[in-house]
């Protein structure tokens, strides 16, 4: 059976897809039934892979610590299982990325918005693990941690850093709020490049307007260029 | 606190293996059923019989007894054994090359065959391929070449089916089915020897560290990855489980299910499959061996073996739950299940169930909690027996043993917190509900019902008085001290009565009611004991209560009678009769009383009617004896006095008129005269006494308003003749005359009319009158004339039909004779015979004389 789903995003709700309960994170175990499709998150270190899929199970932040080797859940959608793989985002762990990757129907890439290299790294390390993955494979880029960022500083101020070069560090402040680093239009640009390197039809493609987001996972609301999104699954009958 | 998921326990000691020889250590083990074989670096092969014993204190210890010990002669250690006890072989790599040696005698087989070259490391396939039980499948990585070579082991020669080659030098091989799962010098891979498809896994550097490869079931395989991760891998090269945590420095691994054993410098660890989590960790110093055989997990240092002996499952799964890790427990017990027979299993995870389930209740975590009881079907009992007092005393309920719980009961487990004990309560109130609604309440619906009164009692529950009213199983005999102590009289009655006594029910709520006891639940409860009463089948209590009930309000109390529903079996004893003769006490309740038969069921039986209209009158009486009579009630109690009179004709009339006649009520004495037919004295009570016109009129309505339109004439000229009459002084009902011709033209004879009235009356006077009756009697002349044309008409048409339907003429003529006295007609007229036969009318009338029977034959009729 071959499961085609596609990742849709929806304007309404923030976030429905953290929203979706479970009792609790099923770990594997005999009794599970295989899962039909796999989901995997990749993105640099400390990009806030883990607290995503925290916030995505459990509906809450909470403090994590650098995941080893990986993790996974499953997660009953509808009549499908599905598996959801957080990996290990140090370089150390690397190598395991691409058995991770093996047989994925949907990737999501993730950075983290004040921080360029980490949306460098995305394309420099990560996309050549997803190789493995289904040719049909889907794409999410999302950008966490867009609470530590001032969107209004933003709106005044036009950024013309982030073309290239990764910025000077930013200037020691006492406020958490930090300048931001990535904006989204780089990420749609990578999302171009993404689909270009999968060889994937960029217009029978989802839009990145759709695939490319901000988030954050401590506050579980989301900062996009046009509106509030969410992710939603959809898995049209087979 | 962990698991303790296995204890170590010493197998061969360093004594039995060595002696005194610091210089020899184990290389390698090998362990089948009973038998375990060590190799050591001074190139000997120990064969020992490890018997299992267990102590009266229940653990389990080994005794190894030395079988045989062997050199093979090569001055090299010994680097691994393999048995293959389906051929009682054993093979040896040692100094690069494998032998196939007796497994009883130690002894290298004889032909020359059984021997391989050049291997740095074997494996034995598990899961082989090929079906010949006496053979085995062998992967043998070669020394130089790059390669790996398949064999198949046989009781006397080996034979090489297969060679691969591989990218890089192997150095360490597991086989599954076709698959090889090679360490090569960088990465790991899969390797299939049939189809030659390979399938990189992940870089390691075998170099830096040992790599592992270990076969932990169909097609999957254990890794050691870099960051001393343990990864799983699948043939097709996927992950299915998340990796576990080891150290650096891990040295071997072996799976005894749900478990990953690892073992480093100083600890072996234990890490679940089911959650990837570290479960125990063992101290161990030396180790240098770790290796599971037929699921037996061994360890071995340089001089000693060990055993790990799992721990009994449920010995596991209760130290979790005793740590109160209810999802770590449920975890291994669902991932063992395939380990498990079904119904032991069944048994067993039912119980953890309900022992989670306890566990969370005592953290008031009732949703998990529910859940858990939900799914291990516990029985309620169990729950309801944590609360005090709840279960009936007569109930045979004991709690399970061993206790699936440490309370003692609900205070213990709320240490005197009573808000906990209320949360405890109202939790264990939505439970029992559900359970009574499904199958839960099975067998013992008893006591879960009257748990169930209990707490709604003790809570002040409004679903209390719910559970009584409708199907219940509670036990009357445990729950009236129960409802008595929370003072819910009331419900109790309820009880009562769902138990069949409604005597004792009645009892209680009529001390509510007269306020000996106390209970607010119902602030109408008198009306509803008289609506209880109204509805009782047992006559004796009706009876009995019944007095209790008028005396209190009559009003209200003879709604007993009245609203009781009438059946024939109860007519008998609860006759209108006899009710009457108990109600004479209470004057209102017989009135009321009267009034249901008469005017709402219309009885109609003259002793009733003629009662109420005496009550009604001795009313009027006694109002009327007051002084200053209260006008407003006198005119209420004569209307319906008046009502009763006019509507009923079942009375005796004679009775009342006797009671009347020396009273003013007047109006009502026309009334009577008028039932006995005496209108004249009527009108004149109304006309001369009351002078009340109106009534005059309405009377004569009244009186013949059943009656055909001449009797009402009449009644009208009655009342005429009496405004006209001589007894009338002067023109005194001049006025009321005319207005009565004037209105009621219709009802009078004029003719009669003016022969009555006086010369004197203008025609002024009595014009709407005679116009009235002229034009009335104009109409009725026309109308008249109208129906007689009408008629006339109607008589011709039927006439014409006849002639239609006699057939054609009849010819008469001179010359035609008569059938009977056959002379010639001489006039027109004739008789016909029937056929429409002529004959004379006279002789026609001679043959009816004639005629015997003196019947009319015949139908004479004219033709002109």
């Amino acid at each position: 059976m071959k499961v085609k789903y596609n990742i849709d995003i929806v304007a309404s709700s923030p976030l429905r897809v953290i929203k979706r309960r479970v009792s609790r994170a099923m770990p594997d175990s005999g009794k599970m039934k295989k899962p039909d499709v796999k989901l995997v998150i990749l993105g640099d270190m400390n990009v806030g892979k883990t607290s995503l899929l925290h916030r995505y199970m459990e509906r809450k932040f909470k403090e994590t610590i650098s995941t080893i080797g990986g993790a996974f859940f499953l997660k009953q959608w509808g009549p499908y299982t599905i598996s959801i793989w957080d990996t290990a985002g140090r370089e150390q762990f690397h190598g395991l990325g691409s058995m991770y990757c093996r047989g994925a129907s949907a990737v999501i890439l993730t950075y983290d918005v004040t921080n360029w290299q980490s949306l460098a790294e995305l394309e420099e390390r990560f996309l050549s693990l997803t190789d493995t993955a289904k040719d049909d494979c889907i794409f999410a880029i999302v950008g966490n941690k867009a609470d530590l960022t001032d969107p209004k500083v933003l709106e005044v101020e036009p950024e013309e850093e982030g073309t290239g070069q990764p910025p000077v560090c930013s200037p020691p402040t006492v406020s958490p709020i930090v300048r931001k680093q990535v904006q989204r239009e780089e990420a749609i640009a990578l999302y171009g490049r993404i689909l270009r390197y999968k060889l994937q039809d960029e217009r029978s493609s989802l839009p990145a307007e759709r695939m490319c987001f901000e988030t954050s996972a401590k506050t579980a609301t989301m900062w996009t260029c046009c509106s509030r999104h969410c992710l939603t699954w959809s898995f049209p009958p087979s | 606190m962990s698991v303790k998921a296995f204890e170590l326990v010493p197998a061969v000691e360093r004594e039995l293996l060595m002696g005194d020889k610091a210089r020899i250590n184990i290389e390698c083990i090998e362990c089948c059923g009973k038998h375990l074989y060590v190799g050591t670096n001074d190139c000997f092969i120990h064969h020992f019989l490890l018997e299992e014993h267990t102590t009266p204190k229940g653990k389990l210890v080994f005794s190894a007894q030395k079988v045989l010990h062997k050199y093979l002669g090569l001055k090299k250690p010994v680097n691994e054994l393999k048995a293959a006890s389906a051929l009682e072989r054993l093979m040896v790599l040692c100094d690069n090359t494998v032998i196939v040696v007796d497994m009883v005698n130690l002894e290298a087989v004889s032909s020359g065959g059984a021997k391989i070259k050049g291997v740095v490391a074997f494996c034995v396939n598990e899961n082989p391929v090929n079906g010949d039980p006496f053979c085995v499948e062998m992967g043998v990585i070669c020394a130089k070449r790059r390669t790996v070579q398949i064999y198949m082991v046989y009781e006397d020669r080996v034979q090489m089916v297969k060679e691969v080659s591989t990218p890089e030098q192997p150095c360490a091989v597991c086989l599954d089915g076709y698959f090889l799962c090679l360490a090569l010098s960088s990465q790991y891979m899969i390797l299939n020897y049939s189809t030659g498809a390979s399938q990189d896994l992940f870089p390691y550097d075998s170099e830096e560290k040992k790599p592992i490869v270990k076969r932990i079931g169909r097609e999957e395989f254990l890794l050691a990855a870099p960051g001393g991760l343990g990864m799983f891998a699948t043939a097709a090269g996927v992950s299915q489980r998340a990796p576990v945590n080891w150290s650096e420095s891990v040295i071997g691994a072996a799976v005894s299910f749900p478990y990953v054993v690892a073992l480093d410098e100083g600890f072996v660890t234990v890490h679940s499959m089911l959650d990837q989590q570290l479960k125990q960790t063992l101290s161990f110093r030396d180790g240098h061996i770790l290796q599971d055989f037929e699921g037996k997990v061994m360890l071995a240092s340089t001089k000693a073996v060990y055993v790990l002996v799992p721990r009994p499952l449920e010995r596991q799964i209760q130290d979790l739950l005793a740590g109160h890790r209810v999802e770590e427990a449920l975890t291994l017990a669902e991932g063992a299940q395939r380990n498990i027979p079904k119904d032991k299993f069944q048994i067993m995870h039912r119980r953890i169930l309900q022992q989670a389930g306890f566990i969370q209740f005592g953290q008031l975590q009732f949703l998990e909690a529910k859940e858990h009881f939900r799914k291990g079907q516990l029985d309620v009992r169990e729950l309801i027996s944590l609360y005090p007092l709840l279960l009936p005393s007569s109930s045979s309920f004991t709690r399970c043993h061993p206790p699936l719980h440490e309370f003692a009961d609900l205070n213990h487990l709320a240490q005197g917190d009573q808000e906990k004990v209320q949360r405890c309560k109202l939790f264990l109130i939505s439970y029992l509900r559900e359970a009574r609604s499904t199958e839960g309440a099975n067998g013992c619906r008893e006591d879960v019902d009257t748990a169930l009164l209990k707490l709604y009692a003790e809570a002040n529950h409004e679903s209390l008085l719910d559970l009584l009213a409708s199907d219940n199983a509670c036990l009357l005999a445990d729950s009236a001290p129960w409802l008595e102590k929370h003072h819910k009289y009331f419900a109790l009655g309820l009880l009562y009565h769902y138990n069949g006594q409604d005597d004792a029910a009645l009892q209680l709520w009529v001390r509510v009611v007269d306020g000996d006891l106390q209970d607010s639940t119902r602030s109408d409860l008198y009306e509803y004991v008289v609506d209880f009463l109204s509805f009782c089948s047992s006559l004796d209590l009706v009876w009995k209560y019944a007095e209790w009930a008028l005396q209190k309000e009559q009003k209200v109390g003879v709604q007993i009678f009245t609203r009781r529903a009438v059946s024939d079996e109860q007519e008998a004893q609860m006759s209108p009769d006899a009710v009457i003769k108990r109600l004479h006490k209470y004057h209102q309740a017989t009135v009321l009383y009267l009034e249901h038969l008469v005017l709402g069921r219309r009885v109609q039986k003259e002793a009733f009617h003629t009662h109420l209209a005496v009550l009604y009158l001795e009313k009027v009486l006694s109002l009327l004896s007051q002084s200053p009579a209260p006008a407003q009630q006198v005119t209420e109690a004569r209307e319906k006095l008046q009502n009763l009179l006019k509507e009923s004709s079942l009375y005796r009339v004679q009775l009342l008129l006797d009671k009347l006649q020396d009273t003013d009520l007047l109006l009502e004495c026309a009334t009577l005269h008028g039932k006995l037919e005496e209108h004249d004295k009527a009108l004149h009570i109304l006309v001369h006494r009351l002078k009340d016109f109106p009534a005059a009129e309405d009377y004569c309505a009244w009186a013949s308003a059943s009656r055909d339109q001449g009797y009402r004439q009449r009644l009208f000229h009655l009342l005429l003749g009496v405004y006209l009459g001589p007894d009338a002084p002067g023109n005194e009902h001049t006025v009321a005359a005319v207005d009565l011709l004037n209105r009621h033209a219709v009802m009078f004879d004029p003719a009669h009319v003016l022969r009555l009235l006086p010369e004197g009356w203008s025609l002024q006077l009595l014009r709407p009158f005679l116009c009235g009756a002229l034009r009335g009697a104009t109409h009725a002349r026309h109308t008249s004339q109208v129906a007689l044309g009408l008629a006339r008409s109607e008589n011709l048409l039927l006439k014409h039909d006849r002639l239609k339907y006699r057939g054609g003429p009849v010819l008469v003529s001179e010359k035609k004779g008569c059938q009977l006295c056959h002379n010639t007609f001489t006039e027109p007229d004739c008789v016909c015979l029937p056929g429409g036969v002529p004959v004379h009318t006279h002789c026609a009338a001679q043959r009816v004389r004639d005629s015997p029977r003196k019947r009319q034959s015949t139908n004479p009729s004219n033709h002109t």
